[in-house]
């Protein structure tokens, strides 16, 4: 009997553990922030210190003061060198004395997660890179200096970037974050398939897709004529090729968003119906959500085509090694007559509020050094995202790697051919909203609803985290 | 004397004052405040903000995807509690003949218990990648193991079952050496065959270390999260959305803490009412 009492108060003590341990993340993740923030701000002093030792015999010229600032990122791998590479650079040749820690912290969605945990503890980075989707959050925290007012103080030359990148991330004609790793979705196409099924024209739509999907199966010898990702942010491009909207208020520009648009403009029904149809006939199956399995499949030598990033291009070309030619062409659009261009996708630039004019001058210097010609020319060839600065075109380092890679012009003439009036909606719910898309994409490919159920479900999940979100954060 | 009294009666209570406050601080108090989270809606730092009483348990229950995770849960447990003890028990039975090389034998057993549940997870999506996956060119199949509803579930639950196998047959393997080898001699001699000696000395023998096993499995299992993590994120569809990744998802992606707030109270009113129901055929079916 005393054995079981004691059992039984054990096993009580791991239940309350179910309990606590779920929490206990949410309660205390603002003091395992706090500890990492003043680690990192005692090894931020430390390298202060030492700056400051050994830039006196240098005598800092500019009349900017010695500085260390934080900049956090989302760069991993070859990603995460380059970028790495690029800071030490900088703080090296900086003649202010200001030094740049770079940190890495996980994927994107990691990296906003932590930034809000750690502002609720009112610490954080003095730069952070932040998704595409993360804009209208990021605006809307008030954590921001905008980079506008940044531009403005120094009078930099904005027209030096690329108009259809800026585009994104300007709302009322102020320029919010400033682009660094930005790409654009392309279509990936197995020449030696193409070849062997005798097919010449590279598909620009759904339709022509589906039209030489069995003769690419059939005489091609693939096993799927398209890998298709399931992955939100294809769909939010499907839309702009379309050239609706995705949500209202100018999708989300003018105003923030109240509800989607794409349910009763028709837009989602259009992608669902071509992506189901496509999944029907067997020339689509899932291949799971996100791009990179995909992107497997594709590099495997099974699927004749693939969508994914221009990003992507090293990846799939050391993957490919040569096993056969890989070819690029513009994202396909749903129907023959859609006539909208691409938006970005990828990552950007904010600087935080710290109320340290010091540090706001360091990073906006950080920030000049990062978009100059010579740091795009070096980033694109190392990494495959967009140079965002025109000039870094005629860098020499720019037009080696276009002779090595010409695929990589796709890229750039698609971008160019895009308007920005294609620059894609702003909405604080993305993360979530994609996650919602991708979900009933899903179970529309696997038969649990059909198309028009699908955007109906898409649509009402939405609203509603668009509704309580915009009840509890909008006064 | 009276100084004395209060000493003595004071004196236990300081000695629990240590672990108390580590109990307080990392388990009551948390406790509490997922308790009053529950209650408000939260806006996107997180900071409760709007009080709605049960309205989030009202959300819940009228949640169809709420009662997918219950289902997609309880499927799940079953599963990874089965199989994962059974393997356990096999396993254990199997190590405690005396054989030259048997220590190698229990290493290899017990090894799973040492590996991450999320390194497992990314070793077992390559194995099972439909075209570059080791799993379908041995078996010569064309699965999509985790990106087709049938299969997700089932890869996950295995996956989660072998990981814990490695636990359970720690535990088996202590309990079979507790049992006197002297019976089964006895036994034998009266004449009884091998799954006589099963059924009636080593199950009853190992009665309480298997009532121990299985509620600390269940409870575990409750808890997975790592696998569906990094596996299928939830997917596809929502066919691998188990309550605790769902509350992750809820908290720290969509930042509603007040609805995973709720669910966790929830879960937690499931896994204590399954304990107290154990405790209750506790009486029948073990003997110490």
């Amino acid at each position: 009997m005393k054995k079981r009492i004691g059992s039984l108060l054990l096993s009580t003590t791991m239940l309350l553990g179910v309990l606590a341990g779920c929490s206990s993340e949410a309660g205390t993740k603002t003091t395992e922030a706090d500890v990492k923030e003043s680690v990192a701000t005692t090894s931020t002093n430390l390298e202060a210190e030492k700056t400051l030792e050994s830039n006196q015999s240098q005598s800092t010229s500019a009349g900017t003061k010695e500085a260390t600032i934080t900049f956090w990122h989302s760069m991993g791998g070859v990603n995460g060198e380059a970028i790495q590479f690029l800071v030490d650079k900088f703080n090296e040749e900086n003649t202010n004395g200001i030094t740049v820690l770079a940190e890495y912290q996980g994927s994107y969605d990691d990296a906003i997660n932590k930034l809000k945990s750690a502002q609720i503890g009112n610490m954080g980075a003095d730069l952070v890179q932040i998704y595409d989707i993360g804009t209208r959050f990021m605006i809307d925290s008030g954590w921001v200096v905008p980079m506008q007012e940044l531009i403005d103080a120094d009078s930099y030359d904005i027209t030096q970037i690329e108009p259809n990148i800026a585009a994104y991330y300007t709302i009322d004609n102020k320029l919010y974050s400033m682009p660094f790793n930005s790409s654009t979705p392309i279509l990936y196409y197995n020449k030696a398939i193409f070849d062997k099924a005798g097919i010449t024209s590279i598909p620009t739509s759904f339709s022509e897709i589906e039209s030489i999907s069995s003769q690419l199966m059939k005489e091609g010898g693939a096993s799927e004529a398209i890998a298709l990702g399931i992955y939100g942010w294809f769909f939010e491009q499907f839309i702009c090729k379309q050239q609706l909207n995705y949500v209202n208020n100018d999708n989300g520009r003018s105003d923030a968003a109240t509800s989607v648009e794409f349910d009763f403009n028709g837009g989602a029904l259009n992608i669902v119906k071509a992506w189901k149809a496509l999944a029907e006939k067997g020339y689509a199956p899932n291949v799971g959500r996100g791009g990179d399995n995909a992107i497997t499949e594709f590099s495997a030598g099974k699927a004749a085509m693939t969508l994914g990033s221009t990003a992507s291009l090293k990846q799939i070309l050391t993957d490919v090694d040569g096993a056969f030619e890989v070819g690029t062409a513009y994202f396909p659009k749903i129907k023959d007559t859609d006539k909208g261009g691409v938006s970005i996708g990828g990552g950007s630039l904010w600087a935080l509020n710290n109320q340290d004019d010091a540090k706001k001058m360091a990073t906006w210097e950080f920030i000049k050094f990062l978009v100059s010609p010579q740091s795009q020319a070096y980033w694109n060839a190392q990494t495959g995202y967009f140079p965002i600065t025109t000039k870094a075109q005629e860098e020499q380092v720019f037009k080696d790697n276009i002779e090595k890679y010409p695929q990589f012009m796709t890229a750039i003439d698609q971008l160019h051919d895009s308007s920005p009036s294609c620059a894609g909606a702003l909405l604080s719910v993305f993360p979530e909203a994609r996650q919602i898309v991708e979900t009933e994409i899903e179970n529309m490919i696997n038969g649990l609803h059909n198309e028009e159920e699908a955007v109906a479900k898409m649509a009402t999940d939405i609203n509603r985290a668009i509704e309580e979100y915009n009840l509890l954060n909008y006064e | 004397m009276m100084k004395n009294r209060i000493v003595k009666f004071f004196a236990p209570y300081t000695y629990l004052v240590p672990s108390l406050l580590i109990f307080g601080i990392f388990l009551f108090f948390p406790f509490f405040k997922t308790i009053y989270l529950s209650l408000y809606k939260t806006n996107k730092m997180g900071q409760a903000k709007l009080f709605v009483g049960l309205g989030n348990y009202m959300e819940l229950f009228q949640s169809k995807s709420f009662y997918n995770s219950i289902v997609v849960t309880i499927i799940f447990v079953l599963i990874s509690v089965c199989v994962s003890m059974l393997i356990g028990l096999l396993a254990a039975m199997l190590c405690n003949k005396s054989l030259p090389g048997i220590r190698f034998f229990s290493t290899a057993y017990a090894l799973p218990m040492a590996i991450a549940s999320s390194s497992a997870a990314i070793v077992f999506k390559i194995m099972l990648n439909p075209s570059v996956g080791i799993m379908n060119k041995l078996l010569r199949l064309n699965v999509n193991w985790i990106n087709d509803p049938k299969y997700a579930l089932i890869c996950v639950a295995l996956l989660t079952a072998w990981l814990n196998s490695g636990i359970n047959f720690l535990y088996f393997s202590a309990g079979l050496s507790n049992i006197d080898e002297t019976i089964y001699e006895r036994a034998s001699v009266d004449g009884a065959n091998e799954w006589q000696k099963f059924r009636r000395l080593t199950l009853p023998g190992l009665s309480p270390i298997l009532f121990y096993t299985l509620v600390v499995n269940i409870i575990q299992a409750f808890q997975s999260f790592g696998q569906v993590k990094i596996l299928t994120q939830g997917g596809p569809g929502e066919s691998t959305n188990l309550i605790v990744y769902s509350i992750y998802r809820d908290a720290f992606f969509n930042f509603r803490f007040g609805s995973a707030a709720a669910q966790s109270v929830l879960l937690f009113i499931i896994i204590m009412t399954l304990t107290l129901l154990m405790f209750r055929l506790e009486k029948r079916g073990v003997s110490y």
